[in-house]
């Protein structure tokens, strides 16, 4: 399936995924209520956006205790059902990645649908950080391999403290 | 083959799911004592908020077990006779197993108070309670809880949040010693000191008598005498275990199982509130009665049931819920001692409190009292404190590390 992929080295922290996302939904510029999240640390120039991967085993669809997250039969994507949605939060704590958020005015939990199989963020990506694409391309099995590649030519271990360049 | 399974709730319908998804052709039949449809217990106080109307109390399907290919029955399991490999149901019948899987879950407990058997005095713990309670559950009913675990303090959250006059009694010094540590309970005391529910710690509740016009009066030690209109009961719940008594199955508190959900009776598995089971911490033997655990557990229960053969990882302890007008989130030892060190990340100043626990280094735990957004700072803690990894760079920089981990597309986090 597409998912929404991120590479965070020409990620800018613009913001403007965040941004769309919640106007899209709300009619209005709230990073809150934003589906994608620019995590941000300046001090050391680092800035990486993440949003719902659709896993393949979501364990926020697994543990909700309302049966309220199901896939999307034409994206795939992973969708939280809003009218069967308790507000619980027992997703929130259950995704690996942060990326459920919780929608405090509507009591409920708030995730990416993938805008219907359109998603807006990456068509206000600025630098084309966000793409659309088939998991398979997904950035991490690609930085991975060129990750390893280049430290097995370095003849380096994998340490925890790798620097970002 | 022939797999039985006692329990409809989070662990039998979890074990149901992951058997099916192995084997489509067996024979599969499912007991539940309380009801013919898949309901939440999770989901009762959200009914009684008015959240969610009552249909959506119910999680699957009218079709459900027929799309399952399983007979459901409606009754009680008295015995099992694990020489001939059957079940006996309360109506004498008796239903046949090659695998059995018991997930008869927990039940609420009674403390032993004096005129505790009154009416009017509830647990809130079935879909049965929750409509016993509704009639009584309006603005200006004065509401006695007994306990401040989570289901007591949600429960007195809602009616507090209703227009109800609440009181709450709870034995220890502090309330949620199972879910939050003391500057989070102090968090949330406040919040209920403000919202107008009054909280008294330390209180030992002796005895319950009922007026002539049905007002209850509870006695406690050091109190006046307390008039309510109803007392929910909500002081911890306890394994279903009493139909086990002559049963070869091994018990302690709950029903013993190992990595794979087995008990001591070859082919006879349990999960969820009902077993006794592995943790993340390599602990054999705890009871998690958690929605989470349950699912897990049913889900390993199903497959090996199947004739696979999977370990569970341990259950690691997660709950979070809102109280009072304010989140409160916790996962794994969270509790500072001697042992480990807290390191706080968040000042409960700010939008909340978020603290990690550490045992040389490995994150064990954490809490997260305040805001909701706190709450999937916890949520990206839960695989370090599975793997154990060994965090080699300043505490303060976890997140920022879990961050960069994703960045540098780490599988491990996957």
């Amino acid at each position: 399936m597409k998912i929404v992929t991120m590479d965070p080295s020409i990620c800018v922290g613009c913001k403007n995924c965040e941004y769309s996302c919640s106007f899209v939904q709300k009619k209005d510029f709230v990073a809150k209520d934003s589906n994608i999240k620019v995590n941000w640390y300046p001090e050391d120039r680092f800035c990486i956006p993440v949003t719902c991967m659709h896993c393949q085993e979501p364990w926020c669809l697994e543990v909700c205790p309302a049966n309220a997250i199901s896939r999307n039969e034409n994206t795939q994507a992973v969708e939280i059902d809003q009218e069967k949605c308790a507000g619980c939060k027992m997703c929130m704590l259950a995704c690996p990645f942060g990326n459920i958020h919780f929608d405090t005015n509507n009591k409920v939990s708030g995730k990416c649908d993938l805008c219907g199989g359109d998603p807006t963020c990456v068509k206000f990506c600025i630098s084309g950080a966000l793409q659309f694409e088939e998991e398979e391309d997904a950035f991490y099995s690609k930085r991975l391999v060129l990750d390893n590649k280049i430290k097995k030519i370095l003849g380096k271990g994998n340490s925890e403290n790798d620097s970002r360049d | 083959m022939e797999i039985v399974i006692i329990g409809n709730s989070a662990a039998g319908i979890s074990a149901l799911e992951a058997f099916r998804k192995y084997d489509q052709t067996s024979k599969v039949t499912l007991i539940s004592k309380e009801t013919d449809i898949v309901y939440s217990r999770v989901l009762l106080p959200y009914y009684l908020s008015g959240k969610l109307s009552q249909d959506k109390m119910v999680i699957r399907d009218p079709d459900y077990y027929s799309t399952m290919q399983t007979t459901i029955i409606q009754n009680d399991v008295v015995e099992i006779c694990e020489k001939k490999k059957e079940i006996l149901l309360a109506d004498q019948q008796t239903i046949a197993y090659d695998r059995l899987l018991i997930a008869t879950g927990s039940s609420a407990v009674k403390p032993p108070i004096e005129g505790l058997n009154h009416p009017q005095i509830f647990h809130m713990w079935t879909l049965d309670d929750v409509h016993q309670i509704e009639p009584l559950f309006k603005a200006g009913k004065r509401a006695l809880f007994l306990g401040s675990g989570f289901v007591s303090l949600k429960a007195a959250s809602v009616a507090t949040s209703q227009g109800l006059d609440v009181t709450i009694y709870e034995l220890m010094p502090r309330i949620m010693p199972q879910m939050v540590d003391d500057p989070g309970a102090e968090l949330i005391e406040q919040k209920m000191i403000d919202s107008g529910a009054k909280l008294h710690v330390n209180t030992a509740t002796t005895k319950v008598e009922k007026k002539p016009d049905g007002t209850l009066v509870v006695s406690a030690e050091g109190k006046e005498p307390l008039e309510v209109d109803f007392i929910i009961v909500g002081t911890g719940v306890r394994p279903n275990i009493s139909f086990l008594v002559d049963s070869k199955v091994k018990v302690d508190r709950g029903i013993l199982v190992n990595q794979k959900m087995e008990t001591s009776v070859e082919g006879i598995y349990a999960a969820g509130d009902v077993a006794q089971g592995p943790t993340t911490f390599e602990e054999q033997h705890q009871i998690h009665a958690l929605w989470p655990t349950a699912v897990e557990m049913g889900k390993i229960a199903g497959a090996n049931m199947s004739g696979k053969s999977l370990d569970y990882s341990g259950s690691l302890n997660m709950n979070v819920s809102e109280f009072f007008g304010i989140t409160a989130a916790s996962i794994g030892r969270f509790i500072e001692d001697d042992q480990n060190e807290g390191f706080v990340y968040q000042e409960r100043e700010k939008d909340g409190y978020l603290k990690v626990v550490f045992v040389q280094g490995v994150p064990v735990g954490g809490i997260a009292v305040g805001n909701p957004e706190l709450v999937p700072y916890l949520g990206m803690l839960r695989p370090m404190i599975r793997k154990k990894k060994k965090i080699v760079y300043p505490k303060q920089k976890l997140f920022q590390y879990i961050h960069k981990k994703m960045a540098s597309g780490s599988a491990e986090l996957v």
